[in-house]
């Protein structure tokens, strides 16, 4: 049976972003691990596909830990900021705002851990660069570069697949496409060349990725890395991360799992239970940093 | 826009209330019906968009989520059509509460707009108005169409898998729970049969034609008590994802039709 209250919240230096809060039942209960904050998946609002969120939220909260969903400016029931920031620096300066909001009300003490799938996993790792009051961040999906091993993997299952091979004799396949975009001028060229890969304000995956995770893990943050076979056009092995950011010294800070027989958004009740479930024990279990030890302040937004 | 739960201990609901930008004498109010599964997902935008625009236009808004789904405590297992037409009535209440409104609208969206009509007729005293956008027409079509849909191939894997006896039974429909109750209570919906207890001002809106548009066009036009409007709109459908967004499309001339006519 879980115990738990909610609350919807309006968050945010303008009041602006609309959310829920999660939290353990008993009141009164002395909170000693991380308040967990979990970001918008694309543009789905924060009950998360399927209403993953909500289900994470909730088990969080009957295990202790303070949980905020919030919409980030312009998704969901949020407003628009009203400053013009590029999308990036937007979510990154709204989940300041949150954090700022949460420590306001005493729940950083022990630190925050960022959860989110999809664009939520990027806003997660570069807000974790920045802000010190991160203690740990669960990454779900998070775009990766692409790496030999990929290549191999992704082109071998393919030249093994009939469906392949017809679309390719349709002239539907990804290298008919490549073809069509290498006589197409340059704009539309790159615009092929880096389809999929995150808007950075003109910084390179690898670069800002990379410059994140050792940023965070100096300051001992502990990441939960999830992948799943849903998402293919990006990952296709458990170790793609560690091999994309061979400079990294992930360590024993790291908990990376590849769930072979999941969807990106966790379609399945069966799915979502055992993702809420493995959060929960990285939660319960990772040695979290002490924030108050961490004398950065936190970051200034993207521009 | 003020987030806030309401309802009882054992059945809080998640509601978001949008005040009338301008205040209408008497005052009128809205509660909007959102479908169900990934169709409520989906269209949460084109929901939010409109009740912006209705509070813009002089309605007091409110939003919110049937409980087992969204923000609103319960599990989407535990869903009832029974429950949530209870949910609506609640909402009615809350909302003439909150705003002080004597006229109440409600619009519902596919299946939301189907439970709407059924608290519309059932309380005829508390719902003025009414706007039938993308309604589900037959229950038991409805379920064969979303059966039907082809899934995501990443879900494939997972559509229509068998939900075990001991959580309620049925399948699961798109990431969703069907379970035997809500399924037995779905096939039961019957639009057509409402039709002639329809409140006098009601808007059917539809940006898809679908087969069974014609015999309700047909049924709204011929009703005993005087014709009710059947607009077709075409347009992007707001429950149906679009690849690149994950979400569904805004249809803003049909949402700009639905504030027109409520006035």
């Amino acid at each position: 049976m879980m115990a738990f209250r909610e609350q919807a919240i309006k968050l945010g230096a303008r009041d602006s972003l609309v959310g829920v809060l999660s939290l353990p039942a008993d009141a009164q209960a002395a909170s000693d691990v991380p308040a967990v904050v979990i970001l918008n998946a694309g543009i789905i609002h924060r009950v998360g596909p399927n209403r993953l969120h909500v289900q994470l939220a909730r088990a969080l909260a009957s295990c202790g830990f303070h949980v905020l969903r919030f919409d980030l400016s312009g998704i969901g029931d949020s407003e628009n900021r009203p400053d013009g920031l590029p999308p990036t620096a937007a979510a990154l300066a709204d989940i300041r705002e949150a954090l700022d909001d949460l420590e306001a009300s005493g729940r950083t003490r022990r630190g925050v851990i960022l959860a989110g799938l999809c664009s939520g996993a990027l806003h997660a790792l570069l807000a974790a660069e920045a802000d010190p009051r991160v203690v740990g961040t669960a990454l779900v999906d998070l775009y990766l570069p692409k790496t030999f091993r990929y290549y191999r993997r992704h082109y071998w299952k393919r030249a093994t697949s009939v469906t392949s091979w017809l679309s390719f004799l349709r002239g539907r396949n990804r290298l008919w496409r490549a073809v069509k975009y290498q006589l197409a001028p340059d704009g539309q060229r790159e615009a092929f060349l880096n389809a999929g890969a995150p808007d950075l304000g003109g910084q390179t995956v690898p670069v800002a990725f990379e410059r994140a995770f050792l940023a965070a893990l100096d300051r001992g943050v502990q990441i939960f890395a999830v992948f799943t076979a849903g998402m293919e056009d990006q990952h296709n092995y458990r170790e793609q991360l560690l091999e994309a950011f061979p400079r990294v010294p992930f360590g024993e800070r790291l908990r990376l799992e590849y769930f072979a027989d999941s969807d990106h958004t966790f379609s399945s009740e069966v799915l979502r239970a055992r993702m809420v479930r493995k959060v929960g024990e990285w939660a319960a279990s990772a040695a979290f940093p002490d924030p108050a030890a961490s004398k950065q302040p936190p970051g200034t937004p993207m521009t | 826009m003020n987030p806030f739960y309401f309802g009882s201990s054992s059945r809080r609901l998640f509601g978001l209330y949008s005040p009338a930008e301008r205040k209408r004498s008497p005052g009128r109010a809205i509660v909007l019906c959102n479908p169900w599964g990934r169709e409520y997902e989906w269209a949460h935008r084109s929901l939010r968009l409109l009740g912006a625009m209705l509070s813009g236009a002089g309605f007091d808004v409110l939003r919110f989520d049937y409980y087992g789904s969204g923000d609103a405590a319960g599990e989407p297992a535990d869903a009832t059509l029974a429950g949530w037409e209870g949910d609506i009535q609640a909402a009615i209440e809350e909302i003439k509460d909150t705003a002080g409104a004597t006229r109440v609208a409600l619009a519902g969206r596919r299946l939301g707009a189907t439970l709407a009509a059924n608290v519309a007729v059932r309380n005829r005293a508390a719902v003025q108005e009414l706007v039938l956008w993308d309604p589900v027409v037959n229950g038991d079509a409805y379920i064969q169409e979303l059966w039907n849909m082809p899934p995501d191939p990443s879900l494939a894997a997972w559509h229509l898998a068998a939900r075990p006896a001991e959580a309620g039974g049925g399948h699961e429909l798109q990431g969703f729970p069907l379970t035997e109750t809500l399924a037995r209570e779905i096939r039961a919906l019957d639009l057509l049969g409402l039709v002639p207890a329809l409140p006098d001002r009601t808007l059917c809106v539809a940006s898809e034609d679908r087969a069974s548009y014609a015999s309700l066009r047909s049924a709204l036009k011929t009703r005993p008590k005087g014709p009710l409007p059947f607009d077709h709109m075409p347009s992007p459908p707001a429950s149906v994802a679009r690849r690149d967004l994950g979400a569904g499309a805004v249809p803003v001339q049909l949402l700009q039709r639905i504030k027109e006519w409520l006035g």
